[in-house]
């Protein structure tokens, strides 16, 4: 399988007075199709390092490149509409706006691309929704819904332009355990099916070690890479 | 373009009560703005009414040294086919005389009149207090303060001298009141074959007196008359005699529009900072929009919607309040009589330019918070969760 995501010595400095180091000479590279956890402590820099892979920070120094397109130089514009095809993303804190339903929120992926809203874009909306068990709620407002729904929430929209790569910043670091495995089976099933790249931060060691590869940050260095039989 | 309408729509119904606030805000300054307007604007018309409105408002007289019109129904005909906005058209003839009364002398003006005609200009006829109009030859009415002065009664005699020396007589049958000291004191109203008779000026007049339908036009009109009748003859409008009405009344729209601008300078800061505080707000949705792919101009039209409707309920909810307050207004401040103490004039292109000039305000109030929205950068609110 060819690589998604590829990173160049990626350096990140915080600061201009006090200089942090935040990444320090990161090569790293995702298959595509993978399935892959990066694990570490608080502050070891895995949000920074997944956020420049998201496009949404920029690397201090290096290359970044996602579908073989190099993205560090790319303009604010190309980023976004690169970012809406190419990349879902699940955060920790579900990031639902609350001032919308369910599945529009579901359908917000699609509406920021073209606003015409098509029969056949709500029907896959509402069977990303049925995928994870969300059509019984699926005109409640995001604030309606229990902490596990919107988490289910988030990945259908993550999903709802079939982006090749999701990634997740610690998605179920606030849900109970039962919620959690079924999450992290549903990403799995999602990662077969539509052979969906997943990058996911997690605190969950029992998680990170069901993921294809296991990727351990310290201290802004790739200490460990793993691959597990999957 | 529909994608940030929809979000602006929902995030002002996400927040209900402050929505509410401000565009209470804004149709408060509309409001304000509406009523002070036609407050100002009906109280000019009225004074201007006032002050015109039972005058002509355009004056032709001789210059000649007898001071008369000859063939003034020529000149009357000619004006009256000159221009539609004249009208109340009618001649009079006037002269001096002294009223003589025991061992008192009063100089006082002769007014004789079509009086019909003359009746459209000064309303003569309902401000008559006592008696009726002199219809017969040497009959005449009077002004109250005269009354009072002279102790007069219907059918008493006025002795007047004019200036050749003659004497004459004339019998009162009425008296009217004006609202006008000056004029009350020193006008004896008659018709114009008395006045003609009384003068001996046979077939000539000394005036020609009309009103207009358009009030500040009536010096451009007085050009126009002016240029079709004999250059000896000279023509005077209301706008010439009272300069310093017109410059008082100037300095008072001048000061309503300051007012009203700072109205509005108010409304649009208030827009301004609620806004600014919605972005604080909604960074969260801002941000993960973003991260989502909406591009920054999409985001910074988020606000400038959530502006524009504002602007438009505050404007719709303005003109109705406003409207309301005017209608109280000229419902309950009233003077004794049951007048509206002020009649104010309502005039749609007004609130209509009221309402836009709102609306166009809480727009571009909208665009520092959307600039702020546009420069929103995804990353400071993910990494600040």
């Amino acid at each position: 399988m060819p690589n998604i995501i590829t990173l160049k010595n990626i350096n990140k400095v915080y600061g201009t007075t006090i200089k942090t180091q935040v990444l320090n000479n990161i090569n790293l590279s995702f298959e595509e199709g993978s399935f892959n956890s990066i694990i570490g402590a608080s502050g070891s820099g895995k949000s920074t390092l997944l956020n420049i892979m998201g496009t949404l920070d920029n690397p201090t120094d290096g290359e970044v490149f996602i579908d073989s397109k190099r993205t560090d130089t790319m303009n604010k514009n190309e980023l976004a509409d690169l970012r809406n095809q190419t990349i879902g993303f699940i955060f920790q804190f579900h990031y639902l706006l609350p001032e919308f339903t369910c599945l529009e929120n579901v359908l917000m992926p699609y509406q920021i691309q073209s606003s015409k809203l098509t029969k056949d874009h709500i029907n896959r909306a509402e069977e990303l929704l049925d995928l994870v068990g969300l059509s019984n709620v699926k005109n409640n407002l995001a604030t309606n819904m229990s902490g596990g729904q919107q988490q289910r929430t988030a990945i259908a929209r993550a999903l709802m332009n079939n982006p090749k790569i999701v990634l997740a910043d610690e998605p179920t670091g606030n849900l109970d355990s039962e919620s959690t495995e079924n999450i992290y089976q549903l990403m799995r099933d999602i990662n077969k099916k539509f052979n969906t790249t997943f990058i996911i931060i997690t605190h969950d060691k029992g998680i990170a070690e069901k993921a294809d590869r296991i990727v351990e940050i310290i201290d802004g260095k790739v200490k460990m890479e793993m691959e597990l039989g999957s | 373009m529909r994608l940030p309408f929809q979000i602006a729509v929902r995030f002002l119904k996400s927040s209900k009560g402050q929505t509410g606030l401000i565009v209470l805000g804004i149709a408060v300054g509309v409001s304000v703005q509406i009523f002070i307007g036609s407050l100002i604007q009906g109280l000019q018309d009225s004074i201007i009414y006032k002050t015109t409105g039972t005058s002509p408002q355009i004056n032709i007289s001789s210059t000649s040294d007898d001071k008369l019109l000859p063939n003034y129904n020529d000149i009357v005909d000619k004006i009256s086919r000159l221009d539609r906005r004249i009208i109340n058209l009618s001649v009079t003839s006037d002269g001096p005389v002294l009223l003589i009364k025991d061992t008192n002398n009063y100089s006082v003006l002769v007014r004789g009149m079509e009086l019909e005609k003359s009746n459209k200009i000064y309303n003569i006829k309902n401000r008559m207090y006592e008696g009726k109009l002199p219809k017969n030859d040497y009959e005449a009415i009077i002004g109250k303060e005269l009354q009072e002065e002279l102790d007069a009664k219907i059918g008493d005699t006025l002795q007047i001298i004019k200036n050749s020396g003659e004497v004459s007589q004339l019998t009162i049958t009425g008296f009217f009141n004006l609202n006008v000291a000056a004029l009350n004191k020193t006008w004896v109203i008659t018709t114009l074959q008395t006045s003609q008779k009384l003068f001996s000026t046979g077939d000539k007049v000394t005036g020609i007196e009309m009103q207009v339908t358009e009030l500040f036009k009536a010096d451009e009109i007085a050009n126009r008359v002016s240029s079709k009748i004999p250059s000896d003859l000279k023509v005077e409008n209301w706008k010439a005699q009272n300069e310093e009405l017109l410059s008082g009344l100037n300095g008072q729209s001048v000061s309503s529009i300051m007012i009203q601008i700072f109205v509005l300078i108010a409304v649009a800061l208030a827009i301004a900072s609620v806004l600014a505080i919605a972005v604080l707000q909604k960074s969260k949705q801002i941000g993960i929009l973003k991260a989502m792919g909406i591009i920054d101009r999409t985001a910074s039209l988020i606000l400038l919607f959530q502006g524009l409707l504002l602007g438009i309920m505050g404007s719709i909810l303005g003109v109705l309040l406003g409207l309301l307050l005017s209608y109280i207004f000229s419902k309950f401040a009233l003077t004794p009589d049951g007048q509206p103490i002020v009649p104010l004039k309502i005039e749609y292109g007004f609130i209509a330019l009221s309402a836009l000039i709102a609306l166009a305000s809480s727009t571009v109030a909208a665009v520092i918070p959307a600039r702020r929205s546009s420069k929103l950068n995804p990353i400071e609110v993910i990494r600040n969760a």
